[in-house]
């Protein structure tokens, strides 16, 4: 599987899936017009690669995620558990936002909340 | 109209510190432009970034919620008040939605209303997890999100405006 590279937009984060390094990667906005085509292919390419991942690396550094994205970003997140509770992978995902950032912090925590299984930091950056 | 009329809304305008007002059909890109200038507004005014952040998204979700009820309906659009006086940020939004979608909206608020921050959270988090079977493109989880970046309870108010049409007002404030 090739690696799958979004450029940021000013209303769709960075997106890298990497499968050599087990590494997907979100950073910037996330408001699309309409969430589901864009993250269709975004799920289908973590799918396939974290189906025959051994290691996962996961990034999450979001600014402003709109309530369209949330359902996109929670089936990621439900892929990662999935594979995880197959017992053969191990997965660390580490969920940083801005340090006056609480609203990105606390969604940072609603999800560790969701996903109690799954090794998640939680990091401010300045 | 009589020009009256518009320097009637300007001084109302004016007294109540309105920074922005539209009203009209809404579309997309105009959302996204509009919640541009208004972002940019708090952050070179040197607020807190903190403040410019809740504007932001609570003005997305209102007008993506007030777009999706447009699109239920024959009517398109709505009108978005933003003020700022007395250090208070205040977003209204209005716009015509059916009596059944009025139910349902008085319901959730009312609840919304009457919970504590906290309480807001859990839903919030319980909505999530029903994310995927919600139809709605966010996923339930739009007036949650405007209530947890408003500063003070949400206010809202329903207004009969024909056989099966309601104008509904959401406000949110940021302190």
């Amino acid at each position: 599987m090739q690696p799958f590279i979004l450029e940021a937009t000013d209303r769709t984060p960075r997106i890298e899936i990497i499968p050599e390094l087990g590494r997907i990667a979100l950073s910037g906005e996330s408001f699309p017009e309409d969430a589901a085509t864009f993250y269709g292919p975004v799920i289908d390419a973590a799918s396939t690669m974290v189906a025959q991942a051994k290691t996962l690396a996961i990034e999450f550094s979001l600014i402003y995620v709109n309530s369209s994205s949330m359902k996109a970003l929670y089936r990621l997140f439900e892929v990662m558990d999935e594979r995880r509770a197959s017992g053969e992978c191990s997965t660390e995902i580490i969920w940083t936002h801005e340090s006056d950032d609480d609203v990105m912090q606390e969604l940072g925590e609603d999800f560790k909340d969701r996903f109690p299984e799954l090794s998640f930091k939680i990091l401010a950056t300045e | 109209m009589q020009i009256q009329s518009a320097l009637e809304v300007r001084q109302m305008m004016l007294r109540d510190g309105v920074i922005m007002a539209y009203n009209g059909e809404i579309s997309d890109e105009l959302m996204v432009t509009l919640a541009e200038i208004l972002r940019n507004r708090f952050k070179t005014m040197g607020d807190n970034q903190k403040r410019a952040r809740s504007v932001f998204s609570i003005f997305m979700e209102q007008v993506q919620n007030m777009i999706w009820h447009a699109k239920s309906g024959d009517r398109s659009g709505g009108m978005i008040m933003i003020a700022d006086k007395d250090d208070q940020v205040t977003l209204i939004c209005g716009n015509r939605v059916t009596k059944d979608q009025a139910q349902e909206l008085r319901l959730t608020l009312e609840t919304l209303a009457a919970a504590s921050k906290e309480s807001i959270r859990q839903m919030y988090r319980d909505g999530m997890s029903k994310s995927a079977e919600h139809e709605g493109p966010g996923a339930g989880l739009g007036l949650l999100q405007i209530a947890r970046n408003s500063s003070t309870p949400l206010s809202f108010a329903f207004s009969d405006a024909g056989e099966n049409v309601v104008e509904y007002f959401l406000a949110a404030h940021i302190v």
